[in-house]
């Protein structure tokens, strides 16, 4: 009965209206299709998940990376310590056990990032928001760029990591590609900092990738389309519990709980 | 499968030897490949040359220092679809095939320029070759170089002259046995129409190492 008043609701609002959802993102657009169960998850069921010690250092980082850039004679130990400060704050309860791991390698990263970067000068904008609306996709694609400097017609988008790539990963390479077409840069780039090294790549190919997310999201439009009962479609996948989508212990009892695995 | 010409280079063919506009010099060059090094030959006062404007291919073309030359081009009179430059290498420029008079070499030679100024002189060119054509069938134009006009731009700070070749129609001819239009793919060298777009891996520098966009293809 409670599913057949669901489908009814379901009827007439679009896939996305009837599971709650008002936009997509790059994120979740990459959540999809690296683990469809964790998207079910979090999408449709609705369930708190919370993300490792990693995901912190990635925004502790930007914190000093930004100060650092907005304050161009602000020593680097001022600018790790507020990365640092930040990074404390927000895995103060988390028992992730890879967070002194973490921790110690934020006054590198900052400092690297911030050798690359300060040549650019100080940008115009950070942590600018972006929404694109695209053609048959009830909802738009949003996010939030870390960088831009306007004057010269550069975004770029900062990625922590201890082993530095060779090249854009294609994740990242659709998240700049929404930036650059909403704000019609000239250049998009991505800045991969190590506690050692360095390396600031430039977008190739951008109007492909963002056509990749596009893409992405329509397909979640169809798949949320099969049913406005979160449960059916939780039953039409199944969680690869090894992943690190499912390292934290809530998100892996979470995952038992639905699941039953 | 567009048309197109055989410009192969990477897949086994026969490597089309080039010729040179160097627009910061107002010269022509050919370039001759002999035991493996290359010798650029300036044949600027003797430069003339049979155009295949028929088939000018546009779009966007990538020069990099230590790498091949990318073409994402097409053969006019289609435009390219994509609006924007595929990769901060790759800048509008122009393809052609010429057939070189027997003072200046006498054999097949590509052209490929990014430079503003050459695709100055080759727009205008183009234009005399369609008012020109009507009335010649079949043929192409035998051009020759009459003049350079210096062209002064200014930016960061510098100013920097580049000389737009004034090419001029002198003659019509019919199209050179060797100068045959042949089919190619007509997706970039570097990335098959069917083949994944890359991300990039090119190392970008801060803005103020930025190349001039002006350069010598």
């Amino acid at each position: 009965m409670v599913r057949l008043h669901l489908n009814r609701i379901w009827n007439a609002m679009s896939s996305f209206a009837a599971h709650g959802i008002e936009h997509l993102s790059p994120s979740s657009c990459n959540t999809f299709i690296a683990s469809p169960a964790m998207f079910v998850l979090q999408k449709c069921l609705k369930r708190s998940t919370s993300v490792g010690a990693a995901a912190h250092r990635g925004t502790a980082t930007e914190t000093g990376v930004a100060h650092g850039l907005l304050e161009p004679s602000a020593p680097i130990t001022e600018c790790v310590e507020k990365a640092v400060a930040q990074f404390d704050q927000l895995t103060a309860l988390n028992t992730d056990p890879r967070k002194e791991k973490e921790r110690d390698g934020i006054p590198g990263m900052v400092a690297q990032a911030l050798a690359e970067l300060r040549p650019y000068g100080v940008p115009t904008e950070l942590q600018g928001h972006v929404s694109h609306t695209v053609e048959g996709l009830d909802v738009p694609i949003i996010g939030y760029f870390d960088f831009e400097w306007g004057q010269h017609g550069i975004l770029v988008d900062l990625k922590t990591t201890h082993a530095l790539p060779s090249k854009i990963s294609i994740n990242h390479a659709r998240q700049v590609s929404l930036y650059k077409a909403v704000r019609g840069n000239s250049s998009a780039r991505i800045c991969y900092t190590t506690p050692k090294k360095v390396a600031c790549y430039e977008l190739e190919n951008s109007e492909q990738h963002l056509q990749a997310l596009e893409t992405i999201g329509r397909a979640i439009q169809r798949f949320l389309a099969v049913s406005g009962d979160p449960s059916e479609l939780a039953a039409m996948v199944v969680p690869d519990v090894d992943s690190f989508y499912f390292n934290d212990p809530l998100t892996r009892q979470a995952a038992f709980e639905v699941w039953g695995l | 499968m567009a048309l197109g010409l055989n410009y192969e280079s990477a897949t086994g063919g026969d490597i089309i030897p080039v010729c040179k506009y160097n627009a910061k010099a107002g010269r022509w060059a050919r370039v001759d490949r002999e035991n493996n090094t290359n010798e650029e030959v300036d044949i600027t006062r003797t430069f003339k040359a049979v155009f295949d404007l028929e088939n000018v291919q546009t779009g966007w073309i990538s020069f990099v220092a230590g790498q091949a030359p990318d073409f994402d081009v097409v053969t006019y009179p289609d435009t390219h679809p994509q609006r924007t430059a595929p990769t901060a290498n790759h800048k509008s420029g122009v393809r052609i095939l010429v057939k070189l008079g027997k003072e200046c070499g006498g054999d097949v030679r590509e052209i490929a320029s990014v430079s503003k100024a050459f695709l100055r002189g080759m727009d205008e060119l183009h234009d005399a070759y369609l008012a020109g054509v009507k009335a010649n069938p079949g043929k192409l134009p035998v051009v020759i170089m009459s003049d350079t006009i210096p062209i002064v731009s200014e930016g960061k700070g510098q100013k920097s002259t580049n000389y737009c070749p004034k090419l001029e129609i002198v003659q019509w001819a019919p199209r050179p046995v060797d100068l045959e239009a042949q089919p190619r793919p007509a997706a970039s060298a570097g990335r098959p129409a069917n083949t994944p777009p890359s991300t990039g891996s090119t190392k970008a520098t801060p803005p103020a190492n930025t190349a001039d966009d002006d350069e010598f293809g």
